[in-house]
């Protein structure tokens, strides 16, 4: 009996410390909201200091990696956006945090992974997760954690999975759209070269190009090339003895520049057409820029920086004196879903991991303010039927703020319209 | 017949630039034995300082490039007496580890100048074309040629006929006796410095003046030379402007041809082709084409 009282004590002793210590350790890995990544107490810096705190991060590129000159204004821009839906009262009581939770991962896999488990337990969402593969390294872990990411990547994969919010034209369907574009535009017959990196990226536009191809009666042909300006040897002399009619580059700006430089210089007169993100205003200065107006095209998700839209004017207002980049119009109009599947969550009962998976999966429209159509946002249904598979074409224009102007609003080309999207143009499996 | 004579006209603009980091390399090497693996960092840091003469201050290109290469030799010059100076008379295993570190320093310090654009110097003439038939060549590219030999032929007559050149050969034979005969062998330790620095930001102006510029990622062109001071042999000058040559040469070749020659190579084989033409030369040659054969006694 004694022994039997020493053990209760014991134990009543245990639990009561367990009961505090797992007390402190709720309240400050987790706050005091209902889920991770929400909080309410204010956010650090908060613009409505009664507003709870929602946490997001971003995984980006923002020191080494080839599309750095891009991702730095889409993160800067991504900043303005949720500053200025502060400013605008915040979404159902909260303000938005994206600045407490920035990554760099270079472009690389498993550093983004790592970024990922650092702050997995601090956000709510991803407001950013660039890269393709980068953010294919994340998504079982997303999953299991039931966070969303706005993927800075236009990969035809994200269409098939519920919690990643893609915004405007995949890769594959601007690829289609560039091609029939030049085919009309530019009379382009014979033969259709897409030249692109390995992987993601550069194969879903080349799977894009030969669809396209297929259906304009085109020969294709893919060639892969490396990163590095002074790699670009061999794609230049395989455009060089193919002359084909057109080239479809999905490469970063410099080996974009490299490849119509270098095939330009030797005498080649074919068309260019570039994914988007091959394009970077830089590149006016540089020798290759009479080339550039020459021959180069961008294929793009929405109208550049300098449009007249109510969203490019908001993005403007908010970000103030920046040298323009459509880094910052693709961070801009990335973050519209995400606003969107927040309000809808709070809407339906409150915010949490949980609620805002539901929304995301559930979007008939989303308000890009003019950016792009309401129906581009539409996530509720199989890709097939809500796939967005318009995309502009745009011309080399040094009077532009971005140095590109647009030659085709958004258009959807007969073979985005036709194509059967059953499946990702290019696994990423 | 044009695709082979465009492709020997890319490989040899594209060689000279591996030429002038491959005679940096040499020119060090020669008067300290140690490899220097700070060349890339000094071509982007000479790159970079073209860009900001010409870009930035709005001076023409080539009173731009050549205040590059002042303070590219400056920089050179400067890395020797701070960082390798002090560690005379150690192993050069440990110097060449101490460039290294150097070069990491350099590029560090020159990426946060760079940050996330490219930044590209223009050069005068832009992209336009001289012809022959059918093989044509970019001003830019013709400028880079013209600007690499009369920069060899400087060289070579400045070690033929100049005493410092004639001290720097004395004391790339042997120190000790070089020193013996009153010769300041430290002063030639720093100006081969200072000359490497000079030959890299050449390089990285003209890298500069490409079609891309230079970003954070540029220095990589530089590791090219490599292969090419390999080739031409170590400790030698005509060696390292040959080998380099050679590098971009083999380069064009395999890209324009070893697709259809020989496509069970598989795709980009021409990033290798340089590495394979090492091979092949230490086989035959272990000291490169140039290089002195070191006798020992066992």
């Amino acid at each position: 009996m004694k022994l039997n009282r020493h053990l209760l004590r014991t134990s009543v002793v245990i639990a009561a410390t367990a009961l505090v210590l797992t007390g402190c350790r709720s309240s400050s890995d987790e706050g005091s909201g209902a889920s991770p990544g929400i909080s309410d107490e204010a956010c650090p810096e908060a613009v409505n200091a009664d507003n709870g705190c929602i946490t997001l991060g971003i995984i980006s590129d923002l020191t080494k990696g080839p599309f750095a000159p891009l991702a730095v204004p889409i993160t800067d821009a991504q900043k303005a956006f949720w500053q200025k839906v502060n400013e605008d009262g915040g979404v159902g009581g909260y303000d938005i945090d994206i600045t407490s939770n920035i990554a760099d991962a270079e472009y690389n896999p498993e550093i983004h992974n790592r970024k990922y488990q650092e702050m997995r337990k601090d956000v709510l969402a991803l407001g950013q997760s660039l890269g393709s593969s980068q953010t294919l390294a994340i998504l079982d872990d997303m999953k299991s954690d039931d966070v969303i990411a706005m993927p800075a990547s236009w990969n035809s994969a994200w269409e098939f999975e519920d919690q990643v919010l893609e915004s405007g034209a995949n890769y594959c369907f601007e690829a289609m759209n560039g091609v029939d574009w030049a085919v009309t535009n530019r009379a382009v017959k014979g033969e259709v070269i897409a030249v692109g990196y390995p992987g993601d990226y550069g194969g879903d536009a080349a799977a894009g190009v030969e669809a396209a191809a297929k259906a304009n009666d085109l020969d294709f042909e893919k060639i892969e090339t490396p990163t590095g300006q002074d790699n670009q040897a061999g794609a230049i002399a395989a455009i060089l003895k193919a002359k084909p009619a057109l080239v479809f580059v999905s490469t970063g700006p410099a080996e974009m520049a490299t490849i119509v430089g270098g095939a330009a210089a030797q005498g080649f007169k074919g068309t260019f057409v570039g994914s988007s993100p091959t394009w970077n205003p830089a590149l006016l200065k540089s020798a290759a820029a009479p080339a550039l107006e020459a021959m180069y095209f961008q294929a793009g998700p929405w109208a550049p920086f300098g449009a007249e839209t109510p969203g490019h004017e908001a993005m403007r207002g908010a970000l103030g004196e920046v040298t323009p980049n459509d880094g910052y119009t693709a961070g801009w109009v990335w973050s519209y879903p995400l606003l969107a599947a927040l309000k809808q969550a709070d809407a339906d009962g409150g915010i949490t991991r949980e609620s805002l998976v539901k929304a995301a999966k559930a979007l008939t429209e989303v308000d890009y303010e003019g950016m792009l159509p309401p129906e581009a946002g539409a996530t509720k249904g199989e890709p097939a039927e809500v796939a967005f598979r318009s995309s502009v074409v745009s011309k080399v224009d040094p009077t532009a703020p971005t140095g590109v102007s647009v030659t085709q609003e958004l258009t959807t080309g007969p073979t985005a319209e036709g194509y059967d999207f059953s499946e990702p143009c290019f696994s990423l499996q | 017949m044009t695709d082979f004579l465009q492709a020997i006209v890319n490989g040899f603009s594209q060689g000279s630039i591996y030429a002038l980091l491959a005679l940096g390399y040499v020119m060090i090497y020669k008067a300290t034995h140690v490899i220097s693996f700070a060349q890339p960092a000094l071509m982007v840091v000479g790159g970079l300082f073209a860009y900001h003469f010409t870009s930035e201050l709005g001076m023409p290109f080539w009173i731009g490039m050549l205040l590059a290469i002042v303070c590219g030799a400056v920089v050179g010059m400067l890395v020797e007496r701070i960082a390798l100076r002090p560690m005379l008379g150690k192993p050069v295993f440990t110097l060449a580890i101490i460039t290294i570190g150097v070069d990491i320093v350099l590029r560090i310090i020159s990426n946060r100048y760079i940050g996330v654009q490219s930044r590209i110097v223009e050069y005068p003439g832009g992209n336009e074309r001289f012809s022959i038939g059918d093989v044509s060549i970019s001003h830019q590219r013709l400028g880079l040629i013209a600007v690499t030999t009369v920069t060899v032929a400087a060289l070579a007559l400045f070690f033929r006929y100049s005493r410092t050149g004639l001290a720097m050969r004395a004391t790339a034979l042997d120190q000790e006796t070089a020193l013996a005969q009153g010769i300041r062998v430290g002063a030639v330790f720093a100006l081969a410095w200072a000359i490497a620095g000079g030959l890299a930001a050449i390089a990285g102006t003209f890298v500069a003046a490409g079609n891309a510029g230079i970003e954070q990622t540029s220095w990589i062109i530089a590791l090219k030379a490599l292969p090419a001071i390999i080739i031409g042999g170590l400790d030698s000058v005509q060696g390292a402007v040959v080998g380099g040559l050679a590098v971009g040469i083999v380069e064009a070749l395999t890209a324009t041809f070893q697709p259809d020659v020989a496509p069970w190579l598989g795709a980009n084989f021409s990033l290798v082709a340089p590495y394979a033409l090492m091979f092949v030369v230490l086989l035959v040659r272990p000291y490169g084409l140039f290089g002195t054969k070191e006798v020992e006694r066992v």
